[in-house]
């Protein structure tokens, strides 16, 4: 789907008035994918049915007409059920995907996305995927190394670094993933996606601090999450999304209540 | 961050990435990289058992005349087919990382050009061997492997492309790869061809990478005022013609992914 030059323009022109309060200002942000019916995968396949005239496309939307703003300093969670358009809504914000209709206004250069499990190479070691991994993130060299052993003490992997990530246990790998993603100094926005239930409950804990830790160094944070107990524990306002649609925004227990209700029903 | 910074950025980045590629396509084997030396040499053992008698006449120094066709053309089909699968075997980091994605295509392509530089010490090993003298039109081949560069960094920007939206363009570029490599006469003397098949072979910028580095390596020549420029031509403008559908294409491939 290829935009319009007027469309980016808008895109680009548009700045919300009052901004000293707000990080994230998502406005009226609707998102269609526009998904061909038994899409063709082969070449052959795309010129029949060119020529035919049988491409038929439906729209598929995945966010409808969400509307929210996150403050500076507040630790806000999205909740809700899996293919709902939690992740669709993470990747408008932090500038992967570009929404069909309406605006999504933060400050890029600020944000720092935090996934787990991307990014690690099994045939590689320990040491080698924390170069590899801290590179794509944005670390330079230097940085690296000044941060390397507070790293592997974090991630309480003293002598496992020179073996190969394909022999560690799933555990190991995302202790090292959450560990490498917060060596930075605290980044001003935040974005958690599904990192908070990670290792066994002693590294959870640890890593909850950590967290903790970051918000309190001033950090704007969006955690997603479909898990009620990490939103009520850690955040100050909760978004509900279901089905691309925006249901709730409020306080945390409340939210999640409502949430929790509607999958007793 | 300023321009230089994020320069070096990068910098860091194509070679994490690339040190990655190294490390696993070697990863389960016992000599490791040294198969980039070795690789050359035994197939370069293998034709010139089979076609040096054969072609003895018209080529002299037959296994140095296959061997420099070899490498370049090695080095083009690894790094393009390579490139052609990166972005959706990287599908995960694209969503993640804050460097453009044209990087990931720069890392294959220079993977199979770092390769390209364990070759030539098999290369220059065999030139030892075959007591190739010294010329200093040798000089010009860095000039040839940077063309040849910018011509297989195009022509990947393309295929990236195509490879996320249509997955069968890897079968077909197979197809069309041995077509390729039959027409840009890696092991066979091009003057015994005639008509057609003769005119593609010197219009394809591949035999023209490939005779140009032969005319500076085994015979001491300078290639012509128009080779040059068809050298020139096609790196810079597959070059901008790849990256200019790369660009075009950008954000259809985030949603593909």
């Amino acid at each position: 789907m290829g935009l319009s030059a007027q469309r980016r323009r808008e895109i680009r022109k548009w700045q919300p008035q009052e901004l000293e309060w707000q990080d994230i200002v998502v406005k009226n942000v609707t998102m269609q994918f526009k998904r061909v019916k038994d899409e063709a995968t082969s070449i052959k396949e795309l010129i029949v049915r060119t020529i035919r005239g049988q491409q038929k496309y439906e729209m598929f939307t995945a966010l409808n007409d969400i509307s929210f703003t996150i403050e500076k300093g507040e630790v806000a969670g999205i909740i809700g059920t899996n293919g709902s358009g939690k992740s669709t809504i993470l990747k408008i914000i932090s500038g992967a995907l570009i929404p069909t209709r309406g605006t999504v206004w933060v400050d890029r250069k600020k944000v720092q996305l935090l996934t787990l499990g991307t990014g690690f190479d099994p045939e590689l070691t320990g040491r080698e995927n924390v170069y590899l991994n801290g590179a794509i993130i944005g670390y330079t060299k230097e940085y690296i190394d000044k941060k390397y052993n507070d790293i592997v003490k974090f991630a309480e992997l003293e002598g496992f670094m020179e073996e190969k990530v394909r022999n560690y246990s799933s555990g190991m790998v995302s202790r090292l993933g959450f560990a490498i993603a917060t060596a930075r100094d605290t980044p001003e926005i935040l974005i958690l996606d599904e990192v908070l239930s990670v290792g066994d409950m002693f590294f959870r804990k640890k890593s909850e601090a950590k967290i903790r830790e970051m918000i309190h160094g001033g950090s704007t944070v969006l955690i997603v999450s479909h898990s009620t107990s990490v939103i009520r524990n850690n955040c100050t306002k909760a978004i509900w999304i279901e089905k691309g649609r925006l249901r709730l925004v409020g306080d945390p227990n409340e939210v999640c209540d409502a949430y929790e209700k509607l999958k007793d029903v | 961050m300023t321009t230089s910074q994020q320069h070096k950025q990068y910098t860091f980045v194509v070679k994490q990435l690339t040190s990655r590629e190294l490390k696993r396509k070697y990863s389960r084997s016992y000599l490791g990289i040294i198969w980039s030396v070795l690789n050359p040499l035994l197939s370069m053992a293998v034709l010139s058992l089979i076609f040096s008698q054969l072609f003895r006449r018209s080529i002299e120094n037959y296994p140095i005349y296959y061997l420099t066709g070899y490498i370049l053309w090695q080095t083009f089909t690894g790094a393009t087919n390579s490139a052609m699968t990166t972005l959706v075997d990287n599908k995960m980091l694209l969503l993640k990382v804050k460097f453009p994605m044209d990087l990931f295509i720069l890392t294959r392509v220079y993977t199979a050009l770092i390769n390209l530089c364990y070759s030539l010490v098999a290369y220059v090993v065999m030139l030892v061997v075959f007591k190739i003298s010294l010329k200093w039109t040798m000089l010009l081949a860095p000039f040839i492997i940077l063309c040849l560069f910018l011509f297989s960094l195009g022509i990947s920007y393309i295929l990236a492309t195509a490879y996320v939206f249509f997955g069968d363009v890897k079968h077909l570029y197979t197809v069309i790869l041995t077509l390729w490599m039959y027409c840009s006469a890696i092991f066979y003397p091009v003057e015994q061809l005639q008509g057609f098949i003769r005119i593609i072979i010197w219009n394809n910028p591949l035999f023209t990478y490939i005779n140009c580095l032969r005319k500076a390596v085994m015979y001491g020549t300078i290639p012509e005022y128009i080779e040059f420029l068809q050298m020139i031509l096609w790196g810079v403008g597959m070059y901008l013609i790849g990256y200019y559908i790369f660009k075009k294409s950008k954000n259809k491939i985030m949603q593909k992914i």
